[in-house]
Order: C-alpha cells, then structure tokens, then sequence
C-alpha cells in the first residue's frame, strides 16, 4: 500500500473519532495537538483504524506509537 | 513520628545513596541526590515569603519539581492542597478559597489563581543543603484532597502527619518486602489519595517511582514501562487493566512481585485473567476511602485457589492493622456475620472531619462507645457484610442501593449478569427518572451494538423481572474519571 493512500483513508477515521470534519493529519501531530485526543479515544481510534485497514495492532506496536506517523508506519509495515 | 517516619527515611536514602535513581519521569532519571537538591532549592525559595497559612497550593504537573515540592511543603511545616492541572479556573478558586490558600506552587508559568502569590518552581536559584526540618506537631496536616461534592461544591478531606504514618505502618504490616532495588508505577493523579502511597513507598526505601506523561496514552504506556524497565511493584484501578485486556495474551511481565488494585471494585475474571500476564506478582486487592486515609482493608489474592467473591466482585478482605471495620444499620446496631449493613470505620487513619464543614461531618461522622470506649467513626455509604472467617464482601455503594415498584435492588447484582452476558466486557447500571417521575435502570455495555431484546432474554433468565433495565446503550469503551474509575456522572449526564 502506498503512504499516500494510508493518509487518505486514515484521515476520515481521524475526523469522525475527534468529530473534526476538516482534520488535516500529519507526521508529527500527537494527541497534544488534537482536543478530545484521550485515553478513551484513542482505544476507539486504535479500533477504527484496524477495522479501515483489516489489520490488528500489537501492545508494543501501541506503546512505542510517538505520533501519527509511527502509525502510518505501522501500518504500512502490516497493511 | 512523620519527621522521623516519613522525612527521615527519605533523607537517609538521599545521604546514603545519592547516586541512585529516585524518579523516571517521561524517560528522564533523577537521582536521590538530584531530587534532595530539588527539594532544597524548593525550601530555599519557601523561606523569603511571608506565607501566614499553611495550606499550600500545589499544581499536578508531575514533574520533579511537583514532587520536590511536596516534600519542600512538608519539610518546612506546610501541607498541600493539589489543583488538578486541568480543572476549569473556577474549580480552583473554590479550593483556594475554602482551604484559605494564600500561595500556590506551579513548575510551569501562567494559570489563575485567585490572588494567590504563585510562586514557580522551575529554574529557580539552586541550593544543595537540606536543612533539618521545621517541627510541627504530628497533628498539623499533611494534605487536604478535594473530592467532588454531591452539592456540586467540592469537599476537603484534611490528612494529618500522623493519619499519614498510620496509614504507612498499617500498610507495611499487611507484609511487602521493598528494598532500593524496587522499581515502582505511580500512575495516578496527584489529586487522588493512591498517588500518594505510590511514591512514599518507594522514596521511604530507596527505590525508583516510574511515572505517567500528561501527554501518554495511560494503559499503553503503563505497559511500556512495566516492560521496559522490568518494574517490581505497580498499583493499578481495575479499569485500567480493563483497557489492556484485547492485549493480554502479549503481556508478560516476571519482574513483577506485588501488584496492588484499588481504586474501584475488583472482578474476579479480570484478577484471573491478569494474574497470568504477571505470573510471580502477589496480587493485593485494597479498599479505602479518602477520609480514612488511602486504603483501610485488603484481600490477598489466591492464586490457585478459591477467591472470595459477591456479585463477581474480589472481597475487600480484612481491616488493615488498627482499623476497626464495623457493619452496622440504620440505627448504629452491630450486625452479626453475613448481614448487609453499612461498613463505619474508625481508627487513626481517619480524617479530623471535612475541611470547615460542620453540616457534611454530621452526617458522615458519628461517635459511639465500643468495646467500652468512646470511638469515632466514618460511614462510608458502602454496603457490606462479614462472611463467617471475618472477610468483608463488598456489595456497592448504598446510593446504588434504588427502590423499583417499592422493591430494594442493587445495581451491582444487575451489572454482575451484565457482564456475564458480555463475556467479561464491563456494564454499568445507572438510574435515571423517567418522565412520569418514577425510576428506571438503564444499563450500559462495553461492546459491540447487540440486540436489547436478547440481552432482555437474558437477564430474564437470571433476574426478576423488576431488575431488568428498559434503557439499553452500547459504547466501545465506558469512559473513566481522572482517578481511574468507571465515570459514572457522566454515564448519567448522557441520559439526562
């Protein structure tokens, strides 16, 4: 899969867990920079996206998750 | 006592051995000896202002210096009062205000503070002594917590010296062996009373505290440092583990020997299923509330054998040395064993009484004799019987208690099938009044949306049918309060 591809589909799983509807994700955004971005939001996030990309993530894939763009990677490494 | 309980055995570690890690804070070391410069370049900045009162504002930034200052406060006869690092403005001027603060301690700069002289900890002028500390009385405070009140005004428990070395004794007694090679989890909030066993216990011996970012995914990263740096002792709510179930055929974690729930009410499926993911822990399960300072009993979690349990909740176990646990009814009768009443506990871990509030100690104090003594207790609105060999089992919160049709139920027995039905996924019962004013349950489930009807069928088969919720919502994920606990205002602000 390509990483242009991840970000255009990860993008509306971003906007609809934060209730964002114009959301731009980047490389560097952390759940600093995102508001409702919680403990509670972001399990539903980890959801969503592994249902978008049929894919499941590990607990150390989570844990060393420093921004959104870990986690595209870690999606391309399993998608 | 405190002095030489609680500031001593830290400074001790601080002489004897400097160079040993004390904190791991978002990665970062500190030393016994960074830390002990923290504190007196903390006292040293204390000592040139004119601070009348001795309650002392403390943000909860969670960095060295919000840990320093603690012991700065203490050290120069203060308490603190924390203010949640998040909590609206307003929240604060309601402390500060009741608590009569007059100085607040901030590591960072700015926040609102009600004309209180703010006093920023970070980058100050260094200093490297710490001086003797000043003495005051065991009876002066230690800290006040603010715990939300059902008036919507926050309530302060004040915690004196010697509720503080009570506690710590009582706690030590229940058996931990912790020596400086411990690696220790503080993972609550500073405004929530655990944290404050979660780093005594390590400081007083010389181990390291590992700590939680504000901007960490908690469950997550409470997992990455258990494995990372091999942590020995953790203290964790039920909730928490909660989050990290999906995971736990990965989690495997040896180097644990005491793991600690509280906080809430523990499952007895979930403690199972834990128990694996760090096969040589001995599992603790504590309760306590804030006004008898931290934890006042304990159950030890068997292994491989049967666990004492009531709605599919773990008991709540024995009073920890020098409580004194009674069960008793509505008109302060003791109750004999396996009779539901409400659990008074009395003993010197208990709170002088709310901070200047005279109408709230009324109702939640009382003294009566026992065993030929005038004694006072605190009635912690939890429902709760001995069983024959003296455990308590934990029944729920008497506000949990509701009257249906002029039936008494409890929610926890309604909850307990819920989860059954869920396959181990949590569920909340939460009372609501409908339009004609009477009152019904609605029950909440963790999970995949499921047909109400069949989960109607279900609780059918196990419930009357007065105990069977009308009001059926499925969520992902319930949602929890800054303490670790399953939110319960706001499950009942989405039915409202």
């Amino acid at each position: 899969m390509e990483r242009a591809t991840v970000i255009e589909q990860l993008t509306p799983v971003f906007r609809k867990i934060f209730n964002a509807p114009e959301l731009e994700i980047t490389d560097e955004m952390t759940a600093n920079d995102v508001e409702g971005w919680d403990s509670l939001s972001h399990m539903l996030l980890i959801a969503d996206v592994e249902t978008a990309f049929s894919i499941k993530f590990k607990l150390k894939e989570l844990n060393k998750m420093r921004n959104v763009g870990d986690m595209i990677e870690i999606i391309l490494s399993k998608a | 006592m405190f002095i030489e309980k609680i500031i001593n055995a830290l400074t001790r570690q601080i002489s004897h051995r400097p160079d040993h890690m004390a904190f791991c804070i978002a990665g970062e070391h500190i030393t016994y000896a960074g830390f002990g410069n923290q504190i007196a370049t903390i006292r040293q900045a204390l000592r040139t202002i004119d601070n009348k009162n001795h309650n002392v504002g403390l943000v909860t930034n969670d960095d060295i210096q919000t840990y320093a200052s603690i012991f700065a406060l203490w050290m120069e006869g203060h308490a603190y009062v924390p203010l949640h690092h998040t909590q609206p403005a307003e929240r604060s001027h309601e402390i500060i205000g009741q608590a009569e603060i007059s100085l607040v301690l901030n590591s960072l700069p700015g926040g609102s503070f009600q004309g209180a002289r703010l006093l920023i900890t970070k980058d100050l002028p260094a200093a490297s002594v710490l001086h003797e500390p000043v003495v005051v009385p065991d009876s002066a405070l230690a800290y006040i917590l603010f715990t939300s009140g059902s008036t919507g005004i926050p309530k302060g428990v004040p915690i004196t010296r010697s509720n503080l070395v009570v506690f710590m004794d009582a706690f030590m007694a229940a058996g931990f062996e912790v020596s400086e090679k411990d690696r220790c989890l503080q993972c609550f909030d500073l405004t929530f009373d655990v944290s404050v066993q979660s780093f005594l216990l390590p400081l007083m011996h010389g181990a390291c505290t590992y700590t939680i970012p504000h901007d960490q995914i908690k469950y997550s990263y409470v997992y990455g440092l258990m494995e990372d740096h091999q942590l020995s002792f953790i203290v964790m709510a039920p909730s928490m583990i909660r989050y990290l179930r999906p995971y736990f055929d990965e989690i495997d974690v040896p180097s644990v020997r005491y793991c600690i729930l509280t906080a809430e009410a523990s499952p007895l499926d979930l403690v199972d299923e834990w128990a694996a993911c760090i096969p040589n822990a001995e599992i603790l399960d504590f309760y306590g509330p804030t006004e008898a300072t931290i934890y006042c009993t304990y159950y030890r979690y068997k292994r491989n054998g049967v666990n004492k349990q009531l709605n599919g909740m773990l008991s709540i176990g024995v009073p920890m040395e020098g409580v004194t646990g009674l069960i008793l009814d509505d008109q302060r009768n003791i109750l004999g064993k396996g009779e539901k009443g409400e659990l008074c506990i009395a003993g010197g871990q208990l709170t002088l009484g709310y901070w200047k509030n005279e109408e709230k100690n009324a109702e939640a104090f009382f003294s009566m004799e026992y065993e030929g003594t005038p004694t006072r207790f605190y009635k912690t609105g939890d429902l709760c019987f001995y069983d024959a060999e003296g455990d308590i089992l934990y029944s729920g919160r008497m506000d949990f208690q509701v009257k249906i049709q002029g039936y008494r139920i409890e929610l926890g027995e309604i909850e307990h099938h819920a989860r059954e039905f869920m396959q181990g996924n949590n569920a909340v019962a939460i009372p609501f009044q409908n339009t004609s004013g009477n009152t019904e349950i609605a029950l909440f489930l963790e999970g995949e949306e499921e047909s109400p009807a069949r989960v109607v069928q279900f609780l059918k088969t196990k419930l009357p049918a007065y105990m069977v919720p009308t009001k059926f919502i499925f969520k992902p994920l319930l949602p929890l309060n800054t303490n670790g606990k399953i939110d319960r205002k706001a499950l009942k602000a989405f039915l409202d």
